[in-house]
């Protein structure tokens, strides 16, 4: 046993050098650059001492949801504004206050910290550090000088998306599904239902909506933001009950959504899916074709705004709240699906907006801030 | 193995068997058949033996009819050590790969592969370098505070490790495979939040219950897969995992009730807790570690007394050594699966507590991080000692914590710790590899020379500690 | 074949297993390796069969020097071996256990078995095996067992067979069996090495016998050799055993059994009805074929069995029912049958084991806290008094020999006073110095006045120390007969038939011989 174990480790020993060589010999043959380049990093734009910071939560920077829609927001910073940065990634929540003291350690000018699970961390280290300034997503429970809420009334982009949906759903039901009931998910089926109320209400149509139950705040959710297998499950059964529009509002779970929805299509259903979070048309990376519209936060924006007013001096902490009016919330443009919407909806839904801005609509949601 | 019920059993051979009555009256011969029969079950040990037993047999480890598990569990401390070592070196060789400043080095190995080696040091130096200042000391600290702050975080981090990990390491020294420390730090960290944001009492008093609810909550928790254990024979690991999957659920459930969720909000995260229902900060408000330390350490102590010194650890040592011979020795065995699971649980329990009323104030679905999963590995890396796990503790406190300050100062993704984690355990659960990588001799042989010192020590005077 | 160890040493580190060990196998010839357990006669073979590269040392088969790599090596040069424990796939039929590792296919990747059975069914005949090719194993006896591994290796054509203590598990007729077809063997011009410690079939088979003790050949000897010869050989000092032993003086009868039936967890009846006393001062021996109700008869008695009826009194209290821990207290000492199994928890100190029952009692226990230095204290003593060797009280009880665990297990049990003292096989596989100690001791205790029960498997012992035997088969009570009855007697009744007419039988026989 002991002689056969020597020679097997001689022999991975012996495979890994080859392997080890043979890929040097296949990538090492470039030309090195001159001896003296004055080593080839950091083109350091003069002049900008401004360090922006983020800390994710447990998603981490590659979520397709906020924590990388405001990770890209703080780059699109340091390109245009010609900032440092630095990040650090959360595995679990308690990374939380260990990554932002060491963000606060760094010497950063502001540091995003995205969502609410961060709020506690975030107030502590603000009280503490009066010198910085933050910036939380998602959150609108901190009142200090030195923290900027970044929030969203998601509800009136989705209420846009659910009077879309009503209005061209062929089968008279459309559906929503979320992630976990929580605040930011349920903002979005309880704008999703208003829109369909009013529609219903206004064209005295009986479209229904399934998975979401604004009265008692219950609905379909998949438990996680992970599982996306049961996010097709969900859509099948939606599908299976009648519903041609389905909105999930659960991150990565969506692809799910898309899979179920490319295959009804395939079968000869007609069935098309709401993206949320960003444009599904652009980002989700397969069945744009299905996709009616999506409901967008537009946080990289919020976030670039933020940092750009504290680079000029200008940092205060009336919570950013994103909304139709100033863009922060906004229904995606119908793409392929153009076709399928009539121009007297689109002319409807400008209408609508218009509406909502002036407040001559209110969207309300439990989960709305205030 | 069917009595034949031929006639008469033939004597197998003419001098083997002698005629009973001639037996009698031959007084020397007699003396040799005595003699005949005694060496025919003679196994013989003479002082000293010739060959001890496992060197004469296959010679396959300590105990080759120990179950493997066990072997794993309380391996050799010399393979543990050098299983961090062997995944440290791993890890630094991954991040050196993955490093860019290497991969541009790399194009041009073969005109310059200086370059390429040096920006792999670098690399990974640089990453280590940072992992260190930021689990033990930091030399740019600009005060003292700053200097031992790292420190003070990987206590922190080390404490509901070391907790959980006792949990894991008590259960398995009975016997039982514990894998829901994740599931019953949730519960203990529920019970004792509960009590803490729910409840207004006075300071101590309010601290203890906090203390005693989350105990009692890991208590229950793990007390049931013992109960039915015991009762029903179910396999404690897949009661374990599933138990782990209700946990998480029911806190989710717990967290979306108002009964456990802030005023006026219905984001699920629990309303911070008392002031009162918090262990005060060990070393003053500036750092992060607190009385929950103390607590891991007096449980560590306590775990050891337990195993080595009480009368409870010995019957619960026996079950899970060797479960047939506590039961002849009169060991009620379903007892000790119940009484080790529920002790266990009680341990997580206090993880819990050091989460929800030491670092995090508030209770999350995410408040046990990974750390019941952790648990396992700090037990299997501390060979389920207490203080072996407490020191297993401590050095994934510093991954953490170190690994933490290496992504924010020098950009490697913190992801690297829980490979250079996982590479340890990889390694201790083959030990065989370890010692051929370096070159050891394998347990069997020189056990006899070195009378076993490095494996085993005086159980009698106070085992493994 | 001939087969030529010459100068084979093995060490382990600062161990040294075998020493410069010489050995000729002679074709034709069966060659027994005799020494104690321990000795390095399963080293010598693991060497020989290329499971251990030798650390000096040639082996050469038929003049030609040859190294061994592992077992495959060392089967293609025409050795074959059959372990003490055998290596058979239990749920596998014999036809598919033989081709194992030698698997012969059809088209389409099909297992061709037609070819082996055809080879078992002409060897088992050659031999007179009786074995049926397609007989699941699990399903076979022990001896039948063994004779699937003879076939595997003889359907390797091995020239040389080696077999490690082969009747260490079968019974007294199936040991007469195997003598016989290793003759059948011999005589087909096979050679075999016979590795075996006891004396009585080394003598009956041997041509040469070579006698190993720590690590050396200390002689050879021939067949027709004295048994005191060859067992002072092995043991390495001149033995005497002489059991003191006074006939017994039987007091009360304070324990008593009464229609005792124990069930399997199938439901099947092990132990069936059966009723005994056993008075103080004298000693019951139960003997039997292994595994005809022995085992759950003293587990019922401890209160490790789980569906008994009936009942079991000592000194009127009633023992069905109550748990381990209470009749441990009652008074009842215990040595179970497989002491690294039941007796002992080998990776606990030999101190720890010493209170293995008792670590709650005074003076080892004060409430919760055990006190190591009353333990170490026990050992001490313990370790004296019974003579254990062992290298310190807290080294594993796992690393000692059989002899010594056993006197921990007996050690254990008679220091406390016992009102009943059962001991399962109380020298299985303990070397002869201890062997005799231990009867001693079982004797002595005895002659304290405590009733005791030996259960054995091996006549010898039966008839040794018993003053009454019960035999025991297939559940059921055969009978008690007095302990100087013949072995002609009890082999009758283990093997079913009632005591009286065994009695009645032996005697016609005896008489007619006379």
């Amino acid at each position: 046993m002991k002689n056969s174990l020597r020679k097997f480790s001689r022999g991975t020993g012996l495979s890994a050098a080859v392997l080890g060589v043979s890929a040097l010999v296949l990538s090492g043959c470039g030309a090195p650059p001159a001896e003296d380049s004055s080593g080839g990093g950091a083109s350091a734009e003069a002049g900008s001492d401004y360090l922006g910071c983020i800390v994710s939560d447990s998603g981490g920077f590659d979520d397709r949801s906020f924590n990388q829609s405001s990770y890209e927001g703080l780059k699109k910073a340091e390109t245009d504004l010609g900032i440092e940065i630095n990040q650090a990634e959360s595995q679990a929540e308690t990374d939380f206050g260990p990554n932002v003291d060491q963000m606060v350690q760094a010497g950063c000018n502001l540091t995003v910290t995205v969502g609410f699970l961060l709020a506690d961390t975030t107030k502590a280290a603000a009280e503490t550090n009066t010198d910085a300034n933050f910036a939380i997503v998602d959150d609108n429970s901190i009142d200090l000088p030195n923290v900027k809420p970044i929030i969203y009334d998601t509800a009136q982009a989705a209420f846009l998306a659910g009077y879309t949906a009503a209005a061209t759903s062929e089968t008279g039901k459309v559906a929503t599904y979320g992630g976990i009931n929580i605040p930011t998910v349920t903002i979005f089926m309880d704008g999703f239902a208003e829109g369909v109320a009013y529609f219903n209400e206004e064209t005295g149509g009986d479209v229904q909506l399934l998975g979401w139950d604004k009265e008692s705040q219950n609905g379909t959710f998949v438990g996680n933001f992970e599982d996306a297998a049961a996010g097709k499950t969900n859509t099948q059964n939606f599908i299976n009950e009648g519903a041609d529009i389905i909105m999930p509002v659960a991150g990565p779970v969506g692809s799910g959504t898309l899979d179920a929805v490319i295959e009804a299509n395939a079968a000869g259903k007609d069935v098309k899916a709401i993206w949320v979070d960003s444009d599904g048309y652009e980002t989700a990376g397969k069945g744009e074709e299905f996709i009616l519209t999506s409901v967008m936060k537009l946080m990289g924006d919020a976030v670039e705004d933020v940092i750009r007013t504290d680079v000029e001096g200008n940092f205060d902490n009336t919570p950013y709240v994103g909304t139709l009016e100033n863009g922060g919330v906004a229904l995606a443009p119908f793409h392929d699906q153009e076709a399928n919407v009539p121009a007297d909806l689109q002319t409807k839904l400008d209408e609508l907006k218009e509406q909502i801005i002036s407040g001559e609509i209110t969207v309300d949601s439990a989960a709305s801030p205030e | 193995m069917t009595p034949q019920d031929d006639r008469p059993v033939s004597p197998a051979t003419g001098d083997g068997a002698p005629h009973t009555r001639r037996q009698a009256k031959d007084a020397a011969r007699q003396d040799e058949v005595r003699l005949e029969n005694a060496v025919e079950t003679a196994d013989g040990e003479l002082p000293p033996p010739a060959v001890p037993a496992t060197a004469a047999g296959l010679g396959a480890g300590p105990a080759p009819d120990a179950p493997l598990l066990h072997r794993i569990m309380t391996g050799n401390a010399l393979v543990a050590f050098l299983s961090v070592v062997l995944s440290l070196i791993l890890g630094g060789l991954l991040i050196a790969v993955t490093d860019q400043n290497v991969a541009r080095a790399s194009s041009y190995f073969f005109s310059r592969p200086q370059d390429t080696l040096g920006a792999a040091w670098t690399a990974a130096s640089g990453a280590y370098l940072a992992l260190f200042q930021g689990s033990v000391i930091n030399f740019e600290g600009d005060s003292f505070t700053r200097i031992i702050y790292p420190l003070t975080q990987t206590l922190t981090v080390a404490t509901p490790l070391i907790c959980a990990g006792l949990g894991v390491a008590l259960a398995f020294r009975a016997g039982l495979f514990n894998i829901g420390a994740q599931g019953q730090i949730l519960i203990g960290a529920t019970f004792a939040g509960w009590i803490g944001f729910t409840l207004h009492l006075p300071a101590g008093i309010h601290l203890l219950l906090v203390i005693l609810a989350g105990m009692v909550g890991g208590a229950v928790w793990a007390g049931l897969v013992g109960l039915l254990k015991a009762r029903t024979g179910a396999h404690e690991v897949i009661l374990t995992i599933m138990f782990n999957y209700i946990a998480t659920n029911l806190v989710l459930y717990f967290l979306s009730t108002p009964a456990f969720q802030r005023p006026g909000s219905t984001n699920p995260i629990s309303p911070q807790l008392d002031a009162t229902a918090l262990y005060p900060p060990l070393l003053g408000p500036a750092f992060r570690l607190h009385w929950g330390f103390v607590v891991a350490v007096l449980a560590t102590v306590f775990v050891w007394w337990l195993l080595n010194r009480s009368t409870v650890g010995f019957e619960l040592r026996a079950v899970g050594a060797n479960a047939s011979a506590a039961r002849t020795a009169g060991v009620n065995v379903s007892k000790g699966y119940i009484l080790a699971m529920a002790i266990a649980g009680a341990l997580a329990g206090l993880a819990g507590v050091a989460q929800v009323s030491g670092t995090e104030k508030v209770l999350t679905s995410g408040v046990a991080a990974s750390f019941g999963f952790d648990a396992i590995t700090v037990a299997l890396l501390g060979r389920s000692s207490p203080w072996g796990t407490f020191a297993a503790g401590i050095l994934f406190g510093a991954f953490r914590a170190g690994g933490v300050a290496m992504q924010a100062s020098t950009g490697t993704s913190i992801d690297i710790v829980l490979v250079v984690q996982s590479l340890i355990v990889l390694f201790i659960a083959a030990p065989p590899l370890v010692r051929a990588l370096f070159r050891l001799p394998s347990p069997g042989a020189p056990r006899a020379g070195k009378g076993g010192s490095t494996t085993r020590t005086p159980a009698s005077t106070g085992a493994a500690a | 074949m001939k087969l030529e160890l010459i100068g084979i040493t093995k060490r382990f580190g600062s161990l040294v297993a075998n020493d410069s060990i010489d050995l000729v196998v002679e074709p034709g010839q069966v060659h027994s390796l005799l020494g104690e357990n321990g000795a390095g006669k399963s080293t010598l073979m693991n060497v020989l069969y290329g499971l251990y590269d030798p650390t000096e040392g040639e082996i050469r088969v038929d003049d030609e020097p040859v190294t061994f790599k592992g077992p495959g090596d060392a089967m293609a040069a025409g050795i074959g071996m059959v372990h003490q424990h055998f290596m058979l796939v239990p749920v596998f039929t014999v036809a598919e256990n033989v081709a194992l590792g030698n698997e012969t296919t059809k088209a389409g990747g099909m297992l061709n078995l037609q070819e082996t059975r055809a080879r078992i069914r002409q060897i088992s005949d050659q031999y007179g095996f009786d074995v049926d090719p397609d007989a699941v194993v699990e399903d076979l006896p022990v001896g039948v067992q063994q004779r699937v591994e003879i076939i595997k290796a003889l359907v390797r054509d091995a020239e040389v067979l080696i077999l490690d203590e082969p009747t260490a598990v079968l019974t007294p007729k199936e040991t007469d069996e195997l003598l016989g077809i290793m003759a059948q063997l011999k005589a087909d011009g096979k050679s075999i090495v016979f590795i075996s410690h006891k004396l009585r079939e080394v003598k009956a088979v041997s041509d040469v016998i070579t006698v190993i003790r720590r690590g050396k050949v200390v002689g050879t000897a021939d067949p027709g050799a004295p048994t005191t010869e060859l067992a002072s050989l092995m043991v390495g000092r001149s033995v005497s055993l002489t059991l003191d032993k006074q006939p017994a003086t039987p007091g009360d009868v304070t324990f008593r059994v009464r229609d005792l039936t124990v069930q399997a967890a199938n439901g099947q009846r092990v132990v069936d009805g059966l009723s005994f006393d056993v008075a103080q001062g004298e000693i019951l021996a139960i003997a039997g074929v292994q595994g005809n109700g022995q085992t759950e008869l003293t587990e019922a008695i401890m209160g490790l069995q789980d569906h008994v009826s009936g009942s079991i009194t000592l000194g009127g209290e009633e023992l069905v029912g109550r748990s381990v821990k209470d009749i441990i207290r009652a008074g009842v000492g215990f040595v179970p049958e497989d002491r690294s199994v039941e007796g002992l928890v080998g990776t606990f100190s030999v101190a720890e084991n010493l209170i293995l029952n008792r670590y709650d009692d005074a003076p080892f226990a004060r409430g919760l806290s055990m006190s190591p230095s009353a333990i170490e204290k026990n050992a001490d003593e313990k370790i004296a008094e019974y003579d254990v060797r062992t290298q310190s009280a807290s080294a594993a009880a796992g690393t000692l020999s059989g002899g010594n665990q056993q006197k921990v297990v007996m050690a254990r049990e008679f220091s406390r006073p016992l009102k009943l003292f059962i001991a399962s096989q109380p020298t299985r596989g303990v070397d002869v110095g201890s062997i005799e100690f231990l009867h001693r001791r079982i004797v002595a205790e005895r002659d304290g006045g405590t009733p005791v029960i030996i259960v054995s498997t091996e006549l010898d012992e039966v008839l040794e120390l018993a003053d009454r035997i019960a035999v025991l088969y297939r559940g059921r009570l055969m009978g008690i007969v007095p302990g100087a009855v013949s072995r002609d007697v009890l082999g009758l009744m283990m093997a079913g038939m009632p005591a009286d007419e065994a009695l009645a039988q032996a005697h016609d026989v005896q008489g007619g011989n006379l």
